[in-house]
């Protein structure tokens, strides 16, 4: 049934087009509707054939804002950034997306988590991070992330949900009343195209589901490997929070419980803890901009 | 026992990275980054042989560790497994690093700047702050070049440098 309707919404665009396009004459009028049919239209093609790199860095930066927006901003320590960078982009390097442009920071909130949003950007909380202390566990950290982005699964989301956006639009295009009520609801993310808050809370709120989060456990341990990190780098960051008895408030939220998430990993050694690593201090919100 | 972990974490990894990367000698990868160089022997510095352009079919001539000896025509090298692909790599991708190759002309490019309609959404949501944050993410991302990483993974001893 909703493998359909991409199909039929497809369908709809083509036939509103075909529609249009039977019109002799130009005025403003026709020309501003079948402008709106048009880009309507696109992202039907586009829930259907896929996003370009162009749309998946906005989108990836307009949810970014939202997520640094929420989690008290970015710490802006040089040596933290650096790390960071240089371990993400090691592991990057052997990915299947190795030529996007990556960028990793750590937000300044003392919450266990991590995001990444399409086009490159990884987040880990500051929590996280101090959690994670060797580069093992940290490149098992990085590594969940980068595999979301690569697996596209955000983008997937975008999709599902843009599919649905150019089908009601058209419906919409008749409508002056039903027009008004969409434009205040929607004023604010449809400016980009998508809708920017419903991936947020995606993201930040719910999370993606627990299959897509199991697959993207063992790509990013894969990677890991690849790259030379220790196979057992994400279940030390996982056994470690358990240990400390996990919050489902604080303690990735958006991420299936930690005893799933351990027992679909492989039982790998942990690897040893890091002997000393410069940890990521609060930082006032005035510092931080 | 602290002897034998490292061992331990050492045949664990090595499982690990053949079930990761299962090519085998007669099969076929591809290439995934813009740029793929085959060199002349199994090492990281040895010297560039030949290169092979993005999402390009390969031949696997042979195996040795985590290395490839692979051959496209008269074209054949050695190259790091991490750097070949069993499926072959959507056309979307190659764009991915249109950014990338901008950014790599100098060691100090500039940072690429936020989308217009991005800077109005965040305007729109009094998302000034976060917006000036992911700038300063970009920028400082631009100081940190590939030969940095590159450098970075011949001293921690990673990748091709295993």
């Amino acid at each position: 049934m909703n493998a359909r309707l991409p199909l039929l919404s497809l369908a709809a665009a083509l036939a509103a087009t075909a529609a249009f396009a039977q019109f002799g004459g130009l005025d403003l009028g026709k020309l501003t509707k079948a402008v709106d049919t048009a880009k309507a239209s696109g992202k039907l093609l586009k829930g259907a054939v896929g996003i370009g790199p162009v749309e998946e860095r906005k989108i990836g930066e307009a949810t970014a804002v939202e997520i640094i927006g929420r989690y008290g901003g970015l710490v802006r320590d040089d040596d933290i950034m650096r790390r960071v960078n240089l371990l993400g982009r090691s592991l990057a390097r052997y990915s299947s997306r190795p030529n996007l442009e990556w960028n990793f920071a750590v937000l300044n909130s003392d919450t266990v988590n991590a995001f990444s949003t399409p086009g490159g950007l990884v987040f880990i909380t500051r929590g996280l991070y101090a959690q994670a202390g060797s580069d093992d566990a940290l490149a098992g950290a990085l590594g969940h992330e980068i595999a979301h982005i690569t697996n596209r699964d955000a983008l997937k989301i975008v999709q599902r949900g843009d599919t649905t956006a150019g089908a009601r639009d058209l419906l919409l295009q008749n409508s002056a009343q039903a027009r008004a009520v969409d434009s205040t609801v929607s004023q604010v993310g449809s400016l980009l195209g998508f809708d920017v808050l419903g991936l947020v809370k995606k993201i930040v709120d719910s999370g993606f589901d627990a299959p897509t989060e199991f697959t993207a456990d063992k790509d990013g341990r894969g990677l890991a490997i690849q790259t030379g990190y220790a196979p057992g780098g994400l279940r030390a960051v996982l056994t470690g929070l358990q240990a400390k008895g996990e919050n489902r408030k604080t303690v990735f939220a958006t991420h299936p419980p930690l005893a799933d998430r351990l027992k679909r990993l492989p039982n790998d050694p942990l690897p040893p803890a890091a002997p000393v690593v410069a940890e990521a201090k609060e930082q006032p919100a005035a510092e931080t901009k | 026992m602290k002897t034998t972990l490292p061992r331990v974490l050492l045949l664990a990894g090595l499982c690990a990275v053949s079930a990761f990367a299962a090519f085998e000698a007669g099969s076929f990868a591809y290439t995934k980054r813009l740029e793929t160089k085959l060199l002349a022997e199994p090492k990281p510095l040895a010297e560039v042989s030949g290169k092979v352009a993005f999402a390009h079919k390969v031949k696997v001539e042979q195996v040795q560790g985590a290395w490839l000896r692979v051959s496209e025509g008269p074209v054949s090298g050695w190259v790091f497994g991490g750097n070949l692909t069993d499926a072959k790599p959507d056309e979307t991708s190659k764009l991915d690093g249109v950014a990338l190759m901008a950014s790599n002309t100098t060691a100090t490019a500039a940072a690429r700047p936020l989308d217009d309609e991005v800077v109005k959404y965040a305007e729109q949501r009094n998302l000034g702050d976060a917006r000036a944050d992911l700038e300063w993410m970009q920028k400082t991302g631009t100081e940190i070049t590939t030969e940095d990483v590159d450098q970075f993974l011949q001293e921690k001893k990673k990748g091709e440098f295993q």
